[in-house]
C-alpha cells in the first residue's frame, strides 16, 4: 500500500518527510520517479508531491537576471517568450527534454533531480533478476564494466548543464534550514549517490541566474529528434569577461564543467579536460567510442561557433 | 464503378476508434474472470528439474495453477515445424519462456501467485550468436533434438537454376558483398490479449489478438485435445498486428486450459515487455550475395547464402527462409539465380513472420549492389534497372507466374518527380537520391496446411429488412479489410454502405478465412466476396426479371435503385428486396477463391508462388551530416502498383505506413540483447521513427488492372515496404559515397565509414 501526500508549506513538508524516514520520495511531476516506482527500482511507501507548494510556480527573468520556482513545467519554460528572449539557452534544453506531452508534466526541479540512468539498470524487476542485480541494487559488481567498487551510471538532465553554463544557484530548504548553493555543487561524481551533496530531506524551491550571457551554444545528442535521452548534451556559455562556462552531460556520473577564460583556452584544452574529466563507459544504447567521438565533435563545433 | 470502389473512403470502423469506442479484446469484461499470471525463465538455456507449485496453490485469491507437462501436445503455425509447448516441458529455452501458469481473482494476485512458484534450473550451453548454431556441438546443448548432423539448423532451404556460379565468373561485371541486419519487431500498439470463456454447453470461445483466428482455432483444438466443433475464436477489433499476432501464441493455450479446468472466464494481457520477449519478428540476417552484369547492364546471374537467427522456435521460419531467395526473382529478370538460406534455432526468443516477410533484407542486399553494378558499368542506376525489369504476363526462372506488372510505370513516376535526371549525382557533398524498387506476393498461392477447401469463403445474406451482411472470416487488423467487404457489397448492389453490415473475424458464425498474412486479403477475400454480391444481385435480378417480365441481364443496380434503361424497370431497393424475397424469405449466396493451379514440380516450388504480384519504385533523397554521421531522409517519392485501389485513401495509408516502417528500420530500430536478454524491450528504447522524424511523402498510386484481382486489385499492405530501405542506403552512397551494409545505419557506422574512405 502506498501514502500519497500534498503539503502546501515547505515546513510540512520536511515534517512528513520526518514521518517517513527513508521511505519516501519527493514527487514533481512524477515522470521520472513512477517508471522508477513501476520498474520496482524504488519502493518507497511514501510519496510526497510537492507540486502545490506556495510561491514555487513563478518565472521571472529579464535582460539582468532569472529566477525559476523549482516546480514550474518545462512547457511553461520553453513556451514564456521572456525565457526565450533573455535566456534562449534555456529554453532550448528545456525543449529538447522528451515529449512535448511529458514536458506539461515534468518540473525544473524534477529534471535538476532526474535519476541517473545505465542500461543495465533501468530495466524490469524480472530482467535484472535474470541478468543478475549490479552494484547499484544489490549486487556487488559493475555489469558494464566488471569493477567492484563504482558504478558509472550517467546523469542525463539537459537542463543541468544549461543552468550550470549560466551560473546557476538553488534555493535548498531542509531541516538544516534554507541554503543557497551552485547548481553544480549539488552532484555528485558517484553513479550509486549522484545528489550525495544534497540533505536527504532537502527540497529545491527555486533557481536563480544572476547574470545574462555574452553568447551562448547547445547542443544534445540522440538518435530521434524527441523524446530520446541524452547521448550527450554540452552548453556552452561566455560572459562579458570573456569566461567560458562549457558543460558537458550524459557522459559522466555528474555534468562535467570546464569553466577558464577564454585568453587561456584553446580547443584542444577544452577537449583534453573535458575527455579527462567524463567518466564515460558503455552503458548507454549509443555506442561508447561514438559517444566519446562526439565529444570532440561538439567542442569543436561550440569553438568554432564563438 | 458507379459505386464506392476507386473512391476514397474512410474505414468504416474508424470513428469508433479515434474516439475510443472501438473494443479491443482487453476492454471485454465477464463475470467472474480470472487473470493470468506467468512466470517466465531466468535462463536461456536449461533443463527444468523441479517444479514446485504448492506455495501459489494456496496463495490468497488463486484459483488455479498449470505447468508445462499438463499440455504436453505441441504446436506451431506451419504443421511441419510444430515445436512449441504451451509451457516450457523439460527444458527452457530463452530468457522469458513461459514455465508456469496461474489463474487468479485479480491481477495483482495472479502476479503475486506466479511470483511464488519455485523452479530448480539446470542451465546449459545458450546459443545466442546464429554462427555457433551452424557448428556441431554436444548432444546434450543441441536446442532441439530433432535438427540433423548434431547441429542446431532448423532448416536448409537451397535452389538453384543453370549454374550461376559459372556466369558470375564470365561476368564483366560482378559484385560479392556481405551484409548484416539487425532483427526488428513489429511495434503495433495494442499487446497481445486474450479472453477464454469455458461456456455451459461444454464449448471454448476464445477471443484473441489474432490475424489467425482460423489456426488458432485448428492449434486450441489440437493442444487441449478438443473437437473442433467445439471451440470458437473471434477477433474483435484489433490494434495493429503486421506479422506479430499471425502466430498461434502459447498464452492463448494458457488462458484456454485455465478456463476449462476452472470453468471461469480467463483473461491474458501482455505488458509492454512481454510483447517485446514474445517477439516474432524480422529475423536477425547475415546475407553473403553476388550479383553479375554485361557491359550493357543486363544482370548474368545472382547468387546468395544467408544465415537468419530463427531464435528457440520454428515460428514461420521454414517458409522464411525460402522467401529470402525466391523473393528475388523479381522485379528483374534473373535467368541464372542461386540461394542457400539456413536457419539457425539460437536460444532467443522466435522469429517469424514481419511486414514484407523475408523479402526485406534480400531486397536490400541485391539494390544495393544493383547501385554499385551501375557505378561499376557506368549506368545510370535507373536506366539498369529499367533494363532488367521483368515483362508482363511472363514466367520467371522459378516458375513464379507474372501477370500485371506496372513496374515502369512506377519507377517514370518517380523518376520524374524527384527530378532524379537532373540531380542524381549532381547535388553537393551531403546531399544525395537514392532508388530502390521491390516487388511483393498478393497472397500465397498455397494455403498453410493442405486441404481441399477454398482459401476463402464469403456469405452475402439479404432479409426483408433490406440490409446486406457480409459473413467473412476475413481479419481486419487495421488494413481495412471490413470496410473493402462493404465497398464491395455497396458497388455489386448498388446501395449506399451503411446498407451494408458484417459479421466477421468469428470461426462459429463467419466461413473459414486462413488469415490476415502473405498480403492475400483484399485479393482472395475481395475475390470470394464480389462473387458472393453478384450471385446475391443475379438472384434478385432473376425474381424482378420474372415478375417484370424483362432480361435479367437488363438490370442495374445503382444509386440504391433498381431499374433497366429503358425504364421497364424502376423500383427503390426496398422494393426490388420485397420481389426477391418473395416466396422464399431471406437469400443467402456464397462467394469463394481458389488459386489457379501454377508453379513448376521441384522440391521449394511453392515457395513465393501467388496468383498476381505488386510492384514498386521509390527515392529517398537524404542529406548526411559528415562530421556527426547523421542521416536525415528529407523526402522519399513511392509508387506503387497495386492492380486497382479499391479504396485509395487505404492504400496511400499503407505505402505511407509503409515508409514509416521501413525508415524504422533502415535507421533507428534494433533488437538489442545481451547475453540473449533483450535490453530495450520497450517503446523508449527501441527506436520508432517518431513524426518528427519522418520525411516528407509523396504518394503515386499505379493501376496495372490485374487480370484475376477483384476489379483488379492487388496487394498494397506489404510490398511497399521493401524499397523503402535501400533507396535510403543508396542516396547516403549518392551523398557521401560510403555503402551501408550493416542496418540499422546508425550515425557511428556512417561516421566510421566516412572516416574509412578518407
Ligand atoms: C519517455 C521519457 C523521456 C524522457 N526524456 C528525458 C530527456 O530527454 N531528458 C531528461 O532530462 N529527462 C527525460 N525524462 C525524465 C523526466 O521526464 C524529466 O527529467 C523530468 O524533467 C523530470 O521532472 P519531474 O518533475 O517529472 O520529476 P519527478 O519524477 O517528479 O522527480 C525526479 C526526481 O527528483 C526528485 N524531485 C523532484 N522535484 C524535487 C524538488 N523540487 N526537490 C527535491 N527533489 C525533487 C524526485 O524525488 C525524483 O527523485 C524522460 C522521461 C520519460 C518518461
Ligand atoms: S554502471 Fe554498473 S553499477 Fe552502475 S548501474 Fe550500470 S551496471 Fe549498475
Amino acid at each position: 500500500m502506498g501514502h500519497y501526500f500534498r503539503p502546501t508549506t515547505i515546513k510540512e513538508a520536511l515534517s512528513l518527510a520526518s514521518d517517513w524516514p527513508g521511505n519516501y520520495k519527493y514527487f514533481g511531476g512524477g515522470t521520472d520517479l513512477q517508471i522508477y516506482r513501476k520498474q520496482k527500482l524504488l519502493n518507497n511507501e511514501a510519496i510526497i508531491d510537492l507540486s502545490e507548494l506556495d510561491d514555487t510556480c513563478s518565472i521571472k527573468a529579464d535582460e539582468n537576471s532569472m529566477k525559476l520556482g523549482a516546480f514550474v513545467t518545462l512547457d511553461e519554460i520553453t513556451t514564456s517568450s521572456d525565457i526565450q528572449t533573455h535566456f534562449p539557452l534555456l529554453a532550448e534544453a528545456a525543449a529538447s527534454v522528451a515529449t512535448p506531452v511529458i514536458r506539461k508534466t515534468a518540473t525544473m526541479g524534477g529534471n535538476l533531480l532526474v535519476n541517473n540512468r545505465c542500461t543495465l539498470y533501468n530495466q524490469s524487476k524480472e530482467w535484472r533478476d535474470a541478468v543478475g542485480s549490479c552494484l547499484r541494487e544489490v549486487g556487488n559488481i559493475c555489469l558494464v564494466t566488471g569493477g567492484k567498487d563504482k558504478c558509472f551510471s550517467r546523469n542525463v538532465s539537459d537542463t543541468a548543464p544549461a543552468l550550470i553554463a549560466l551560473n546557476a544557484v538553488v534555493i535548498i530548504h531542509s531541516q538544516d534550514g534554507k541554503k543557497e548553493i551552485p547548481l553544480q555543487d549539488i552532484y555528485a561524481r558517484d553513479g550509486i549517490k549522484f545528489h550525495d551533496h544534497l540533505d536527504e530531506d532537502a527540497i529545491v524551491s527555486e533557481i536563480r541566474v544572476p547574470t545574462k550571457p555574452a553568447s551562448w551554444w547547445f547542443k544534445k545528442l540522440r538518435l530521434r529528434k524527441t523524446l530520446d535521452f541524452t547521448s550527450l548534451t554540452v552548453a556552452a556559455t561566455v560572459d562579458s569577461a570573456g569566461i567560458a562556462r562549457v558543460c558537458l552531460n550524459g557522459v559522466s556520473m555528474s555534468p562535467v564543467l570546464i569553466e577558464e577564460s577564454l585568453k587561456k583556452l584553446t580547443v584542444e584544452t577544452v577537449i583534453k579536460k573535458a575527455r579527462k574529466n567524463c567518466k564515460t563507459v558503455d552503458n548507454d544504447l549509443m555506442p561508447l567510442k561514438y559517444r566519446r567521438e562526439m565529444i570532440n565533435v561538439y567542442l569543436n563545433e561550440w569553438w568554432k561557433s564563438k | 464503378m458507379s459505386g464506392p470502389i476507386g473512391k476514397p473512403t474512410p474505414y468504416i470502423d474508424g470513428v469508433q476508434k479515434v474516439t475510443g469506442k472501438a473494443m479491443y479484446t482487453d476492454d471485454y469484461r465477464f463475470p467472474n474472470m480470472l487473470y493470468v499470471g506467468l512466470l517466465r525463465s531466468p535462463h536461456a538455456h536449461a533443463h527444468i528439474k523441479h517444479i514446485d507449485t504448492s506455495a501459489a496453490e494456496t496463495y490468497p485469491g488463486v484459483a488455479a495453477v498449470t505447468v508445462g507437462t499438463d499440455l504436453p501436445i505441441s504446436f506451431g503455425i506451419l504443421p511441419i515445424s510444430s515445436d512449441e509447448n504451451a509451457m516450457a516441458v523439460e527444458k527452457v529455452r530463452y530468457v522469458g519462456e513461459i514455465v508456469a501458469a496461474v489463474a487468479a481473482e485479480t491481477m495483482e494476485a495472479a502476479q503475486k501467485g506466479a511470483e511464488k512458484i519455485i523452479v530448480e534450473y539446470d542451465p546449459v550451453r545458450a546459443f545466442i550468436d546464429p554462427g555457433d548454431s551452424l557448428e556441431v556441438c554436444d548432444p546434450a546443448e543441441q536446442i532441439h533434438s530433432h535438427t540433423k548432423g548434431g547441429k542446431n539448423i532448423h532448416k536448409t532451404a537451397e535452389l538453384r537454376f543453370n549454374e550461376p556460379e559459372k556466369a558470375l565468373e564470365q561476368s564483366p561485371f560482378k559484385r560479392t558483398e556481405s551484409f548484416k541486419f539487425a532483427g526488428v519487431t513489429h511495434a503495433f500498439t495494442e499487446p497481445h490479449s486474450t479472453i477464454a470463456i469455458w461456456n455451459g454447453d461444454e464449448t471454448l470461445t476464445v477471443i484473441s489478438a489474432t490475424q489467425v483466428p482460423h489456426y488458432l482455432h485448428r492449434n486450441l483444438s489440437k493442444v487441449l485435445e478438443l473437437p473442433m466443433h467445439r471451440v470458437q475464436v473471434k477477433k474483435p477489433a484489433l490494434g495493429g498486428g503486421f506479422g506479430g499476432k499471425s502466430d498461434p501464441f502459447a498464452h492463448e493455450m494458457i488462458t484456454a486450459y485455465l478456463s476449462m479446468i476452472t470453468k471461469r472466464p480467463v483473461k491474458c494481457t501482455f505488458s509492454r515487455e512481454e510483447v517485446f520477449i514474445n517477439n516474432h519478428g524480422r529475423h536477425p540476417t547475415t546475407i553473403d550475395m553476388s550479383v553479375g552484369c554485361d557491359q550493357d547492364g543486363i544482370i548474368t546471374a545472382l547468387d546468395t547464402d544467408t544465415i537468419i537467427d530463427g531464435g528457440a522456435y520454428g515460428s514461420f521460419g521454414v517458409v522464411t527462409s525460402y522467401y529470402n531467395g525466391v523473393l528475388l526473382q523479381g522485379p528483374y529478370k534473373i535467368d541464372k539465380l542461386g540461394f542457400r538460406t539456413r536457419r539457425a534455432y539460437t536460444n532467443k526468443s522466435q522469429c517469424g513472420a514481419m511486414r514484407g516477410h523475408g523479402a526485406v533484407n534480400p531486397r536490400y542486399a541485391m539494390e544495393v549492389i544493383l547501385d554499385m553494378l551501375a557505378h561499376d558499368a557506368g549506368i545510370d542506376p535507373c536506366d539498369l534497372r529499367e533494363k532488367n525489369f521483368l515483362e508482363e504476363n511472363t514466367v520467371t526462372v522459378g516458375q513464379l507466374r507474372i501477370t500485371s506488372n506496372g513496374v515502369r510505370d512506377c519507377l517514370q513516376a518517380v523518376r520524374e518527380k524527384s527530378d532524379w535526371d537532373k540531380l542524381y549525382g549532381k547535388q553537393p557533398y551531403g546531399r544525395g537520391l537514392g532508388i530502390g524498387c521491390g516487388f511483393y506476393i498478393s497472397g500465397s498461392a498455397l494455403p498453410i496446411i493442405w486441404n481441399r477447401y477454398p482459401q476463402t469463403v464469403v456469405h452475402a445474406k439479404l432479409d426483408f429488412d433490406g440490409r446486406i451482411v457480409m459473413f467473412s472470416g476475413a481479419s481486419d487488423i487495421g488494413q481495412g479489410s471490413d470496410t473493402m467487404l462493404a465497398q464491395i457489397a455497396s458497388e455489386e448492389l448498388g446501395v449506399p454502405m451503411n446498407y451494408v453490415q458484417l459479421e466477421v473475424a468469428d470461426t462459429k458464425t463467419t466461413p473459414v478465412d486462413l488469415g490476415s498474412y502473405s498480403s492475400r486479403v483484399t485479393f482472395m477475400v475481395g475475390n470470394a466476396a464480389k462473387m458472393a454480391a453478384e450471385k446475391l444481385r443475379n438472384e434478385m435480378a432473376k425474381a424482378i426479371a420474372k415478375e417484370k417480365d424483362v432480361s435479367a441481364d437488363d438490370i442495374v443496380f445503382r444509386d440504391n435503385k433498381i431499374f433497366t434503361e429503358d425504364g421497364a424497370v424502376d423500383i427503390s431497393w426496398e422494393d426490388g428486396v420485397e420481389t426477391a424475397l418473395a416466396g422464399r424469405g431471406a437469400i443467402v449466396e456464397s462467394g469463394y477463391y481458389f488459386s489457379p493451379k501454377m508453379g513448376g514440380d521441384f522440391k521449394g516450388s511453392g515457395a513465393g508462388l501467388s496468383p498476381a504480384y505488386s510492384f514498386g519504385a521509390f527515392i529517398s533523397d537524404v542529406t548526411v551530416n559528415p562530421s556527426t554521421g547523421s542521416v536525415k531522409v528529407e523526402k522519399i517519392w513511392a509508387a506503387h502498383d497495386c492492380g486497382k485501389a479499391l479504396n485509395p485513401l487505404a492504400v496511400e495509408g499503407q505505402i505511407e505506413g509503409s515508409i514509416h516502417m521501413g525508415l524504422g528500420q533502415a535507421v533507428s530500430e534494433d533488437m538489442r540483447y545481451v547475453n540473449g536478454q533483450i535490453v530495450n524491450a520497450n517503446f523508449f528504447d527501441y527506436r520508432i521513427p517518431y513524426s518528427v522524424d519522418t520525411p516528407d511523402m509523396d504518394v503515386t498510386i499505379i493501376e496495372s488492372n490485374d487480370s484475376e484481382g477483384p476489379y483488379g486489385a492487388k496487394e498494397a499492405g506489404e510490398g511497399p515496404i521493401h524499397p523503402v530501405l535501400p533507396s535510403i542506403g543508396n542516396a547516403i552512397y549518392d551523398a557521401v559515397g560510403i555503402r551501408m551494409m550493416e542496418l540499422p545505419i546508425t550515425p557511428d557506422k556512417v561516421l566510421a565509414k566516412i572516416q574509412e574512405k578518407g
